[in-house]
C-alpha cells in the first residue's frame, strides 16, 4: 500500500510548507528563506510549549502552532524590512543565505541541543494536519478573488505599474513575507511534533531548494498547485520503490529527470493542467450601480489641480528639465509637447512622483511632491499610462482594469474569508465599475482576453481603461496615440474630449501636434527642458518660437508630425531606476 | 498537447492512487511458510525464510557509510544462507538521508511483517525513525548509531554498536598515559551529531585526565582545508590534536597537518577506525592514535575470516561499518537461532540472549540496557597497519 | 598572522575561480545557474580519472577538464535553459530547471564513480612548499593561486577585447538589440555557458588537489558561499568576484583566528548582508534595476 501515515502526514507537511512559497511567489518576490523561519519557529516551540501531558494532545499542539507562527512572522518582518529593495535573484540570495544564518545560529546554540537536536514528543496525526492544510488552502482560495490577491498579483506582473496604481507595493510585499513566514512557521512545529526529533540539519539549503521546487512543480497559477506539487514530490520516492526501482543512484537520477520534464514541458506547473476560472462579466447586466466604492470628492472647474514652480530634474550635468513654472486646472484638457529629448516625459514622471526633482517644488491635488511615494499621489487621484504598455500581461482585460479600481474598490479578502455577503457585492460592484470603464474605451468585447493577446490600438486603450477605473482627478497619457492612424488617433481625441466633459483633468504627451491642436484647451511646449510657450491652441499654432524650434515650416507641417511620430528611447527606464519607496 | 498532456497525467494518478488503496487488500508481502522451527542453535531448523530488513542511507550525504554497510549486510547474507536450518531474505531499502523516507521505510517494514530492522545509518535518523518499530512491535538492530538514548526509546531496539561512551573514555587516558599529556587542541566537526557526541564524550573524559584544553576548533562535516584551523592550534603548541571527525575531514586533516609542520600526535575516535586513512594519508598517518570499538587487527578467527571474505568479495579492506554491518547480522541469526522462531516478540527475546557470541567485532555481549559491550580498543597506526596500543 | 592572511588567500583564489563562472553567466544572460556546483564537483571526479587511466601529467589533465566543463555546459544550456527562454517565469524556471540538472549529474556521478571519496594517485601532487622565514606556502597552493588568477585575467581580456566579448557584451546588454545588430545571440549564449563551467571545471580540479579528494557533495558545500561571493563583488563583475573571493577567504580565516572558529561559515552571510544594504550592487557591480 503506498499511503502509509507518514505519507499522508507528509503530503500535508510539505503542501503547508510549499504554501510559504507560494505566498511570496504569488507576489513575483523569490524570497528562500522559509526553511531558517521554519526552524527557528520549531525549535522555539518545542522550548515553550509544555508537555503534552499537562494540556491534552490538541491544546499542546494548537499552543505550539501559535508560537511556531508567531516566531515565523517575526523573523520574516526581521528580514523584509532590510532587504525591502531586493529584487529576484539579490533576493533569492538573500534570503538563502538568511536562512543558513538561521541554521548554523542553531547549531551553535546551547538551548537547542545542537547537532543533536531536541527531543519532541509525537504528537501530530494526519487529521490534524490535513486539517491545518485545508484551513491554509481556504485562505488561498479566497484570496485569490479579494482585492489583496489582484493587487499580488499585480506586483508579480508589474511592479512600477501596480505602484502608479496606487498599490503600496512595500506593504504588499511586507505582508506575503509574513505570510510566508507564518506558514514556514506552522510547518516547522508540525514537523517538530511529528518526527520526534528537531535537529538544524532538517532546515539546511536542501530543505529550502525542496520546499522552492515543490512550490513550482505545484505551480502558482493555482491556489492548489502547492498540494498537488506536494503530492508528487512526497510521493516520487514512495512509488520508484513500489514499481521496484533499485535502491541507489537511480531513484534520485530519476527524481531530476520528472523535475526537469514538469519544468521544461508544464511551465506554470501541474496546477497548470487545470483551466483558470478567469473573473468574467455578463455584459448585459450593467448597472449604475457605484454604491460599493469609495469614489473621490473631485475638484471642482477651474480649481488649481497641478502647481509647478520651478520644477527642475538634472542628470549628473545633463538637465532634462529647467525651472518649469506651470498651473493646471481642474476641467483642461492640457497637451504637453516638444522635440524628442524635451523632457515632457521626465516632467510627467516627477508630477506622478515616479522621479524626484532636483530642484523647485510642485503640488499636486494638495499633495507635494518628491518626497511622497507614488502610491500616495496615486490615492491622492493622479493616475498615468505610460510610454510603453506597461500591462499585466498574463491577466485579462477585464482583470487588468479590476486592478486599477485598487484605490476605490473596497478591500475584501477577510470578509470573503468568513463569507460575507457584503463582501459579494462589493466585488460585483467592482467587476461593474471596470466592465464600465473597458467600456467607456470600447473594449468591453474583449474583456475576457488576456492583455498580452490584444492588438497594439487595444492595448493603449486597455491602459486607458485601467487608468480610468482609479477615478482619477488627474490623467496622464504619456503618447497615447503612438503608432495609431488617423481613424483611431481621432477616436482617441474624441474619447480624451469626453472624458474631459465629465470633469476629468487631463495631461497628454503626444507627437501628432494636429491631434494635439484639436483636442486641447491648453498647450505647453517644451524645449531643451524649458517652458517654451504656455497658450491656447490658437497662440501656439501661430508662435514664431514654436513654430521655429518645433513644427517647422508650414507646409512642411504634416511631414514633421509624422516623422516626429517615432517612439522616444530611453527616458522610462531611468526613470524606473529612480523609481523610490 | 496540453489535453493529451492532462489527460496523461489524470489517467496515471488514478491508476497509482487505485494501485496504492487496493494493495492493502493483498496485504503486505510475508514469508513462506511458518517462521516456527524446531531445535536449537546451529540444530534449528526454520521452514519459512525469515525476513529481515536494513534501512540504510544508500544516496544522499551518508552513502559512502551506506554502501559499507550495504557491503558488510550482503557478505553476512551470504554467509548465512549458506549455512543449514535458516535462511534469510535482506530486503535492503535507502532511506535517502532524509527523516521522510526513513520513517517511510520503516512503516513499510513494520506493515510487511519484515522480523527484524538494521540500522538507520544515522543517529538523528534513528531517534525520529525508530519509535515506529517499537510501536509496530517490530525489533530493531542499530550498527551505527551511537549517541547517548537510542536503546532508552524502546524495548525493541537494540544496538551493537559501542557509545561513545564505552570507547573513548579508555582512549584518552591510555593517550594522557603515553604522551604524559598537558595541554591539548580540540577540534571537532559541530554539525554533525555525530562527531558532536563523540567530542562532548573527548571533552569530559580530558578532563576526568586533568588534561587542559587551551583551544576548541570547529568545523563543518563538509570541510576539507583545515589549514587555517591547523595554523590557529599550532599556535597554542599542544601536546596533541584530539579529533572527532569523521573520515572524509580526517584523512585531509592530518595530511594538512603534517605538511604545516605539526608534530604533535592526533588522536581521533570512531570516524578514524578507516584502513583509508593509511592508504591516503601515507605517511602522515604513522602514530596516530584511533580509538574505536572495532579492532582491526585483532587475531580472532572471525575477524580474520571476516577481513579476508571482506577483501575477496569487495577489493579492499572493511571499515568499522562495514564490520559492525557484518556482525549486526550475525547477531540477529543468533537471536533467530536461539529461540528458533522468526516471529518478532521471539526475535526480540533472542536478542537478550546474545552472550559473548563471537564475532569480528569481539566477543560480544547485549547486556540488560539493550545496548552492546565487548572490548574496544585503543590502535595506533604502525607500518601502515592499525596495531593495538600497548 | 601572515600564514593566516596567505592561508586566506589561497582559499580564496578557489572561491573566486569558483564564483567566477557563476557571475559571468548571470552578467551575460541574467540566468543563475545552479548546476555549476555539480560540474564543479563533476570535473574532480574526471579529473582523478583521466590521472589513474591514462597517467597524464598534471597540466594537461587541468586542459581536459576546461573542455570536459565546456561540454558540460553547452549540453546545460541546451537542455536546461534553452528552452525556457521565451517564458516569462524563466528566472524561476531556470533556477529549477538546472536544480534538476544538478540532481542528475550527481546521481550519475554516484553510478559511475560510487558514492566514496576519491583520491588522487601518489605522486600526483606535488608536496614542495616554499619557505620565507615563518611563512610556509605548498607549491600546490601557488598554483593554484597562478592558475586562477591567469585564467581570471584571460576571461577579462577575452570580455573586454575580443569580438566575442564584444558580442557578450551586446547581449548582456540589450539580446534583442543584438540580434537586430546580427549578433548570433544562441551561439554566444551557449559559448558563455560554455566558458563559464569550464571555468567551474578548473576550479573544481583545483579545488580537489588542495585538499587531495573528490567528494559528491563537494559542489553543494561550496555552493552557498559562492552565491555570497558574486552578490558581494558585484554580479556580472568579474573582477569583484576575484576580490570578493579573496576578501571572504581572508575574513574566514580571520574569524577563525579571532572571533572562534564556529561562527566562521556565518561570515560570508554576514558579508553579504552588510554589501546587500549598503551598496546592493556589489563592491565592483554597476547599478542596473532589474524588475523580476
Amino acid at each position: 500500500m503506498l499511503f502509509t501515515e507518514s505519507t499522508l502526514v507528509f503530503i500535508a507537511l510539505n503542501g503547508v510548507f510549499a504554501f510559504s512559497f507560494y505566498a511570496v511567489l504569488v507576489a513575483g518576490q523569490l524570497s528562500l528563506a522559509q526553511a531558517g523561519f521554519a526552524g527557528i519557529a520549531g525549535f522555539t516551540a518545542a522550548t515553550l510549549t509544555p508537555p503534552p501531558a499537562q494540556w491534552g494532545p490538541i491544546p499542546t499542539l494548537l499552543f505550539a502552532m501559535v508560537v511556531g507562527m508567531l516566531v515565523g512572522a517575526v523573523t520574516a518582518v526581521i528580514l523584509g524590512l532590510p532587504t525591502m529593495k531586493l529584487r529576484g535573484v539579490y533576493l533569492a540570495i538573500a534570503t538563502l543565505g538568511f536562512a543558513e544564518a538561521i541554521r548554523i545560529f542553531l547549531l551553535n546554540s546551547e538551548w537547542t541541543g545542537g547537532a543533536q537536536g531536541m527531543s519532541v514528543p509525537k504528537t501530530l496525526t494526519p487529521v490534524v494536519a490535513w486539517v491545518v492544510l485545508a484551513l491554509v488552502t481556504y485562505w488561498f482560495a479566497r484570496q485569490s478573488r479579494s482585492r489583496y490577491g489582484r493587487a499580488l498579483e499585480a506586483i508579480r506582473e508589474d511592479e512600477l505599474a501596480a505602484r502608479s496604481i496606487g498599490i503600496n507595493v512595500g506593504g504588499h510585499r511586507l505582508s506575503a513575507f509574513v505570510a510566508a513566514g507564518v506558514l514556514a512557521g506552522l510547518y516547522g512545529v508540525m514537523w517538530a511534533y511529528y518526527v520526534r526529533l528537531v535537529a538544524p540539519e532538517d532546515f539546511g539549503f536542501s530543505t529550502a531548494i525542496d520546499g522552492l521546487v515543490t512550490a513550482v512543480v505545484g505551480g502558482t497559477a493555482n491556489f492548489f498547485g502547492p498540494i498537488l506539487g506536494s503530492g508528487f514530490q512526497t510521493m516520487l520516492p514512495e512509488i520508484q520503490r513500489t514499481i521496484g526501482i533499485e535502491a541507489g543512484w537511480i531513484r534520485p537520477f530519476i527524481s531530476g529527470l520528472l523535475l526537469l520534464l514538469v519544468i521544461l514541458y508544464l511551465p506554470g506547473g501541474i496546477a497548470s493542467l487545470i483551466p483558470r476560472r478567469r473573473q468574467k462579466v455578463d455584459i448585459a447586466s450593467l448597472q449604475t450601480d457605484a454604491a460599493g466604492l469609495s469614489l473621490r470628492a473631485h475638484p471642482t472647474a477651474g480649481e488649481v489641480v497641478a502647481e509647478l514652480k520651478d520644477l527642475a530634474k538634472e542628470y549628473g550635468g545633463v538637465h532634462a528639465v529647467r525651472g518649469v513654472n506651470l498651473t493646471v486646472r481642474s476641467g483642461e484638457v492640457v497637451g504637453l509637447i516638444g522635440p524628442n529629448g524635451a523632457g515632457k516625459t521626465t516632467l510627467v514622471n516627477m508630477i506622478s512622483g515616479l522621479i524626484p526633482p532636483s530642484s523647485g517644488s510642485a503640488t499636486v491635488l494638495g499633495v507635494p511632491i518628491g518626497r511622497t511615494p507614488v502610491h500616495r499621489i496615486a490615492a491622492a487621484g493622479v493616475t498615468r499610462t505610460f510610454q510603453h504598455s506597461k500591462l499585466f500581461n498574463r491577466l485579462t482585460a477585464l482583470e487588468n482594469v479590476l486592478i486599477g479600481a485598487h484605490v476605490v474598490a473596497k478591500p475584501t479578502f477577510l470578509r470573503r474569508l468568513i463569507w460575507l455577503p457584503s463582501a459579494r457585492r462589493d466585488e460585483h460592484t467592482a467587476l461593474t465599475h471596470a466592465a464600465r470603464c473597458l467600456d467607456r474605451v470600447g473594449l468591453l468585447d474583449k474583456a475576457n482576453t488576456l492583455a498580452k493577446g490584444l492588438s497594439y490600438g487595444d492595448q493603449r486603450r486597455l491602459e486607458i481603461a485601467r487608468a480610468l477605473a482609479a477615478d482619477p482627478s488627474l490623467l496622464i497619457l504619456d503618447e497615447p496615440a503612438a503608432g495609431m492612424n488617423h481613424v483611431e488617433a481621432d477616436g482617441l481625441s474624441e474619447l480624451i474630449r469626453s472624458l474631459a466633459a465629465d470633469g476629468l483633468t487631463i495631461i497628454f504627451i503626444e507627437h501628432n501636434v494636429g491631434m494635439v491642436l484639436d483636442t486641447c484647451d491648453h498647450i505647453i511646449v517644451l524645449n531643451f527642458g524649458e517652458v517654451l510657450a504656455d497658450g491656447t491652441p490658437a497662440d501656439i499654432a501661430a508662435d514664431e518660437r514654436v513654430i521655429e524650434a518645433y513644427l517647422g515650416a508650414a507646409d512642411d507641417g504634416e511631414t514633421d508630425a509624422h516623422e516626429a511620430d517615432v517612439a522616444a528611447a530611453a527616458t522610462p527606464t531611468k526613470a524606473a531606476e529612480e523609481n523610490d519607496d | 498537447m496540453r489535453k493529451a498532456l492532462r489527460t496523461a497525467v489524470i489517467l496515471s494518478a488514478s491508476a497509482l492512487l487505485l494501485a496504492g488503496c487496493s494493495a492493502a487488500q493483498d496485504g503486505g508481502g510475508t514469508a513462506t511458510g511458518s517462521l516456527k522451527g524446531t531445535g536449537s542453535g546451529d540444530a534449528c531448523t526454520i521452514e519459512g525464510t525469515v525476513p529481515l530488513g536494513a534501512a540504510l542511507s544508500l544516496t544522499g550525504a551518508a552513502a559512502s557509510y551506506g554502501e559499507s554497510q550495504q557491503n558488510g549486510l550482503n557478505l553476512a547474507l551470504k554467509d548465512l544462507n549458506a549455512k543449514d536450518g535458516v535462511k534469510y531474505d535482506l530486503k535492503i531499502e535507502d532511506d535517502g538521508t532524509d527523516p521522510k523516507q526513513a520513517i517511510g521505510v520503516f512503516e513499510k517494514f513494520v506493515r510487511d511483517g519484515t522480523s527484524a530492522v538494521i540500522g538507520p545509518t544515522l543517529s538523528n535518523t534513528a531517534f525520529q525513525a525508530q519509535p515506529i518499530a517499537q510501536d509496530g512491535g517490530m525489533p530493531v538492530l542499530a550498527i551505527s548509531n551511537t549517541a547517548e538514548g537510542i536503546t532508552e526509546q524502546g524495548d525493541f531496539i537494540f544496538r551493537d554498536s559501542l557509545t561513545e561512551g564505552q570507547v573513548i573514555p579508555q582512549t584518552i587516558e591510555a593517550a594522557t598515559e603515553k604522551f604524559g599529556l598537558k595541554k591539548v587542541v580540540v577540534m571537532y566537526s559541530n554539525d554533525d551529531a555525530f562527531t558532536e557526541s563523540g567530542y562532548k564524550v573527548m571533552a569530559e573524559s580530558l578532563e576526568d585526565q586533568g588534561v587542559d584544553v587551551v583551544d576548541t576548533l570547529k568545523f563543518s562535516v563538509k570541510d576539507t582545508d583545515f589549514r587555517s584551523l591547523l595554523t590557529a592550534a599550532k599556535e597554542s603548541k599542544p601536546d596533541a590534536i584530539v579529533v572527532s571527525a569523521l573520515i572524509e575531514a580526517a584523512i585531509p586533516l592530518v595530511t594538512q597537518a603534517r605538511e604545516l609542520g605539526i608534530d604533535a600526535p592526533i588522536i581521533g575516535g570512531n570516524g578514524f577506525n578507516n584502513p583509508q586513512l593509511m592508504k591516503d594519508a601515507g605517511a602522515a598517518a604513522e602514530g596516530v592514535i584511533v580509538g574505536a570499538a572495532w579492532n582491526s587487527a585483532s587475531e580472532s578467527p572471525e575477524n580474520i575470516a571476516f577481513m579476508k571474505a571482506y577483501e575477496d568479495e569487495y577489493g579492499s579492506g572493511p571499515d568499522q561499518f562495514a564490520a559492525q554491518a557484518y556482525t549486526g547480522l550475525l547477531v540477529l541469526d543468533h537471536a533467530v537461532r536461539v529461540n528458533c522462531s522468526g516471529e518478532r516478540t521471539d526475535v526480540q527475546e533472542g536478542l537478550t540472549q546474545v552472550k559473548d557470541l563471537k564475532t569480528p567485532l569481539g566477543s560480544l555481549t547485549i547486556n540488560k540496557d539493550r545496548d552492546a559491550e565487548h572490548s574496544a580498543v585503543v590502535q595506533i597506526v604502525q607500518d601502515g597497519k592499525f596495531a593495538v596500543l600497548n | 598572522m601572515l600564514q593566516q592572511l596567505l592561508n586566506g588567500l589561497f582559499l580564496g583564489s578557489i572561491y573566486a575561480l569558483f564564483a567566477i563562472g557563476l557571475t559571468l553567466v548571470f552578467g551575460i544572460l541574467d540566468r543563475l545557474n545552479l548546476a555549476h556546483p555539480s560540474v564543479f564537483a563533476a570535473s574532480a571526479f574526471v579529473g582523478i580519472w583521466m590521472t589513474e587511466a591514462f597517467d597524464l601529467p598534471l597540466w594537461l589533465v587541468l586542459i581536459a577538464v576546461f573542455a570536459f566543463g565546456a561540454i558540460m555546459g553547452l549540453l546545460i544550456e541546451r537542455i536546461a535553459f534553452r528552452p525556457l527562454r521565451e517564458r516569462p517565469d524563466a528566472h524561476f524556471a531556470g533556477l529549477i530547471s538546472s536544480i534538476a540538472m544538478a540532481g542528475m549529474i550527481v546521481a550519475l556521478l554516484q553510478a559511475v564513480f560510487g558514492p566514496n571519496t576519491r583520491r588522487f594517485p601518489v605522486g600526483t601532487i606535488p608536496e614542495d612548499a616554499l619557505q620565507f622565514g615563518d611563512l610556509t606556502a605548498s607549491w600546490l597552493q601557488i598554483i593554484i593561486l597562478a592558475v586562477s588568477l591567469g585564467l581570471m585575467i584571460a576571461l577579462s581580456i577575452l570580455v573586454q577585447r575580443s569580438s566575442l566579448g564584444r558580442s557578450m557584451r551586446a547581449v548582456a546588454e540589450n539580446p534583442t538589440a543584438a540580434r537586430v545588430l546580427g549578433v548570433n545571440v544562441e551561439g554566444v549564449t551557449a559559448t558563455t555557458f560554455a566558458i563559464s563551467t569550464a571555468l567551474g571545471a578548473v576550479a573544481g580540479v583545483l579545488f580537489a588537489l588542495n585538499v587531495n579528494s573528490a567528494q559528491l557533495g563537494m559542489g553543494s558545500a561550496i555552493e552557498l558561499k559562492g552565491l555570497a561571493v558574486i552578490i558581494v563583488g558585484g554580479m556580472g563583475s568579474l573582477s569583484g568576484s576575484l576580490v570578493g573571493g579573496l576578501i571572504l577567504g581572508i575574513a574566514e580565516v580571520f574569524a577563525i583566528q579571532y572571533i572562534g572558529s564556529s561562527w566562521r561559515d556565518l561570515i560570508a552571510f554576514a558579508l553579504l548582508f552588510v554589501i546587500l544594504l549598503v551598496r546592493p550592487e556589489g563592491l565592483f557591480g554597476k547599478r542596473k534595476v532589474r524588475e523580476v
